[in-house]
């Protein structure tokens, strides 16, 4: 459009927008304007207050400007586990601690236990008498008299149930429009030539990365032109030994994982209570858990998957499994034998798990140190051809992952586990972020960042918070609590604390509706299976009209080829993969486009 | 007459001023590329080549195309006014709709402003993005097959040209496209 024409639009839409308001009265349109300027000032100010404040904004942007987005969704993944944590302290501390501590300010530690420095590492000896764990709080209705009552039970209960709740929600709907905005849009064919022709980064203004750019650019072209020459070639016995190869590693990976789970539960059913020795077996666990992944890169060798991504896809299941084999492992050995072995069992499970987390995080500082710095100073100095190490992302995630799941099982043993994780996150952002910078090079692919970043969140609720909430659920509904300690010490079931509520409750006549609700909708069964067979309906309802719209969407495509080529019989054999509304939307406008081309 | 002038005014005064210090900003950067004489013309132009010097544009592979394609000189010579650059700025900015960058990279990508993309275009663009010399070039089978792939993967109609609603319909399924069309 030339100049001309954009100020001759542009005054036509000034004359008409000063037009429209001319009309009003005076004093009322400047009232308006002034009170709508001061919103907008006001609007724009929070706006920029709300962006210093946001942790972090800075340095994140410098990551991802250096790095890239593969690279930079790591330390946006680490941020929003934090944000997670941040609320469910502020929620125990807030309805369990605080109460707690008003009514029990000095906590009863028995006489000749003081703190030695060896609580930090362990957490056993002087905390466990404290606030810290579970066993620390008391069952007592707090408040007498003219005070308002508090009731500690309800209080512990429904805080951890609320919080558990609120996590789930937020993590489907974050696993819901991820999903829908970066996998399903995005292409899931095999190459993606436009994917990588379009990722040129504008921004990039150095000389030396936009030739290494292009570098790298020209590489991965030719590595997508291979991979799809390749797979049509292989023959039928070449096939056959690979599958027998996949299989082969499977196994083995899979009889690894199963093997360290069965070798930390006898180390932990043979495991001594002294306190040093305690931390015997969340060594063992940490050891495991940066070890055998090494061993798992090394089937990289032997392995040759037809795309890279099927590579990293196996190299995360498999130590998806590995991790939460031994976390079930372990979580089955105190829900059996510890349970039934202690007093106070649950300060118990609330200790180890304290011990996990300290352990977990001494080791990613570990990894950290051989992972990136050795390995920079190797491939610098010693073997020049390995050169500078990528910063491996997906390792790093899954280390993540595992630290959160950790939490989330910690959150009913150990109500004030997460300040911890808060101080491990925070001390992990900021070395993660040196080691980066000094150790690393950015990544020589550009990765599928976004789908990547949707498996994450999917492997964070699927195996890791469905874990926790079913084993905390577990420990809520059929385990006896110990009866020497803790805030449902004396009941049968934690869960029993409700009943005992909704007992009390029935006797006021204020409150007849919840206890209706809660005999009837909750604890009735024919409830649950009516829910469950209205959802089936319309999961199965909604599967025809996405079948039905797939349909629609292959015979527009047909149509397109056929009016535009001009021919209208015949249909030409196409079929391509895409299942949502916006593109039959898109061809019903390419189509209509199609049309009015050729009869205008 | 007096009185609907004055409330022209300050609706007007009201609407820039929440974008005054980009505007000056702007400004500035434009008017440092100009040269002494030209600073006294009604509406200035700068050529290409001091365009071209900027720091966002100066290894970018497209440069010569962006330039040409804000510039609205008669001579098709990609010199810039500043109501060109403004335009050059704000659809690169983070807050230019998908519809926007996708409309100006399409633009930027044909090369021989036909209004489609077809196989000399897509030649030239991979070109661009891998290198200008001769050892760092795609064979001319490997160029062949992976101009084929791209129209197999977009070329929906069939007619061997990818046009703009096909372009915008395979940059909708790329997610990172909006972040990396910035300077």
């Amino acid at each position: 459009m030339s100049f001309d024409d954009k100020k001759h639009i542009r005054g036509q839409v000034l004359a008409l927008k000063s037009f429209k308001k001319s009309r009003q009265l005076n004093c009322f349109a400047d009232c308006s304007t002034t009170v709508s300027l001061a919103f907008r000032r006001c609007g724009a100010n929070m706006t920029l207050a709300k962006q210093t404040l946001e942790l972090w904004r800075g340095t994140m942007k410098e990551v991802g400007g250096k790095f890239g987005t593969g690279v930079l969704s790591y330390f946006k993944f680490l941020k929003w586990l934090l944000m997670f944590n941040i609320f469910s302290f502020l929620v125990n501390f807030g309805f369990i601690t605080i109460p707690q501590l008003i009514y029990h300010p000095t906590p009863d530690i028995p006489a000749g236990v003081s703190f030695k420095g060896l609580e930090i590492l362990t957490g056993a000896g002087y905390f466990s008498h404290t606030v810290m764990y579970y066993g620390g709080y008391s069952n007592k209705t707090q408040g007498t008299g003219g005070r308002s009552e508090y009731n500690m039970q309800l209080a512990y209960f429904f805080t951890v149930a609320a919080y558990m709740v609120l996590c789930g929600a937020a993590l489907i709907y974050s696993m819901a429009s991820s999903f829908r905005k970066k996998y399903v849009l995005a292409d899931s064919g095999l190459g993606g030539a436009w994917q990588l022709l379009c990722s040129w980064d504008f921004s990039v203004t150095n000389e030396k990365a936009v030739r290494q750019r292009k570098n790298n650019l020209r590489i991965q072209l030719k590595e997508s032109l291979s991979e799809k020459i390749q797979v049509a070639l292989l023959p039928l016995t070449e096939r056959l030994k690979h599958y027998g190869v996949f299989l082969g590693t499977w196994l083995l990976s899979t009889g690894m994982a199963l093997g360290c789970g069965a070798s930390v539960y006898f180390l932990s059913s043979g495991s001594l209570l002294e306190e040093a020795a305690t931390l015997l077996l969340p060594f063992v666990v940490s050891l495991i858990n940066l070890v055998v992944p090494l061993f798992y890169s090394l089937f990289k060798k032997i392995e040759h998957y037809s795309n890279p991504r099927m590579q990293v896809y196996a190299i995360i299941v498999r130590n998806v499994i590995l991790k939460m084999s031994i976390l079930g492992i372990l979580c089955y050995y105190w829900m059996k034998d510890v349970a039934n072995t202690f007093s106070c069992w649950e300060s118990i499970v609330g200790q180890a798990l304290y011990r996990l987390v300290i352990m977990d995080f001494l080791f990613i500082m570990l990894g950290s140190f051989f992972g990136e710095f050795l390995s920079n100073v190797i491939g610098t100095k010693c073997i020049q051809s390995l050169g500078v190490p990528e910063f491996d992302v997906a390792r790093n995630v899954l280390d993540l992952i595992y630290a959160q799941t950790l939490a989330w099982i910690g959150i009913y043993f150990s109500p004030l586990l997460p300040v911890i994780q808060i101080i491990k996150f925070f001390i992990l952002f900021y070395l993660k972020k040196v080691s980066l910078t000094l150790n690393c090079q950015p990544p020589r692919r550009a990765g599928r960042a976004a789908q990547m970043q949707t498996i994450f969140i999917a492997i964070l609720f699927f195996p890791s918070f469905v874990g926790a909430l079913s084993m905390v659920a577990y420990t809520v509904w059929i385990l006896p609590p110990s009866d020497k300690c803790g805030p449902f010490r004396g009941l049968n079931t934690t869960f029993s604390a409700i009943q005992i509520w909704m007992d009390d409750l029935n006797r006021v006549d204020a409150f007849q509706w919840t206890v209706w609700i809660y005999q009837h909708v909750i604890r009735s069964e024919i409830f649950y299976f009516l829910i469950s067979l209205i959802i089936l309906v319309f999961i199965y309802i909604f599967r025809q009209i996405t079948q039905g719209r797939q349909l629609l969407i292959i015979l527009l495509r047909q149509q397109i080829v056929n009016v535009s080529s001009g021919e209208l019989s015949g249909p030409t054999c196409l079929v391509h993969q895409s299942c949502c509304v916006r593109s039959g939307c898109v061809y019903v406008m390419m189509l209509l486009k199609c049309r009015s081309n050729i009869f205008s | 007459m007096g009185t609907t002038a004055s409330q022209l005014r300050k609706d007007l005064l009201s609407e820039y001023q929440v974008v005054m210090h980009v505007f000056f900003r702007a400004h500035k950067r434009f008017s440092e590329l100009l040269s002494k004489e030209d600073r006294n013309v009604p509406t200035p132009r700068v050529p290409m080549e001091k365009v071209l010097s900027l720091p966002e544009l100066k290894s970018n592979p497209f440069r010569k195309r962006i330039c040409h394609v804000f510039s609205t000189s008669d001579m098709k010579d990609g010199s810039l006014t500043f109501e060109d650059f403004l335009d050059l700025l704000s659809a690169f900015s983070d807050s230019a709709t998908l519809e926007i960058k996708s409309h100006y990279a399409f633009r930027i990508f044909d090369f021989d402003d036909d209004g489609t993309l077809d196989g000399g275009d897509l030649e030239k663009l991979v070109n661009c993005l891998t290198g200008e010399t001769d050892d760092t070039r795609l064979t001319t089978e490997e160029m062949r097959q992976l101009i084929s792939n791209i129209l197999e993967e977009s070329d929906i109609d069939k007619d061997g040209t990818v046009n703009l609603s096909e372009f915008q319909h395979v940059i909708s399924r790329s997610p990172d496209f909006v972040r990396s069309v910035q300077i």
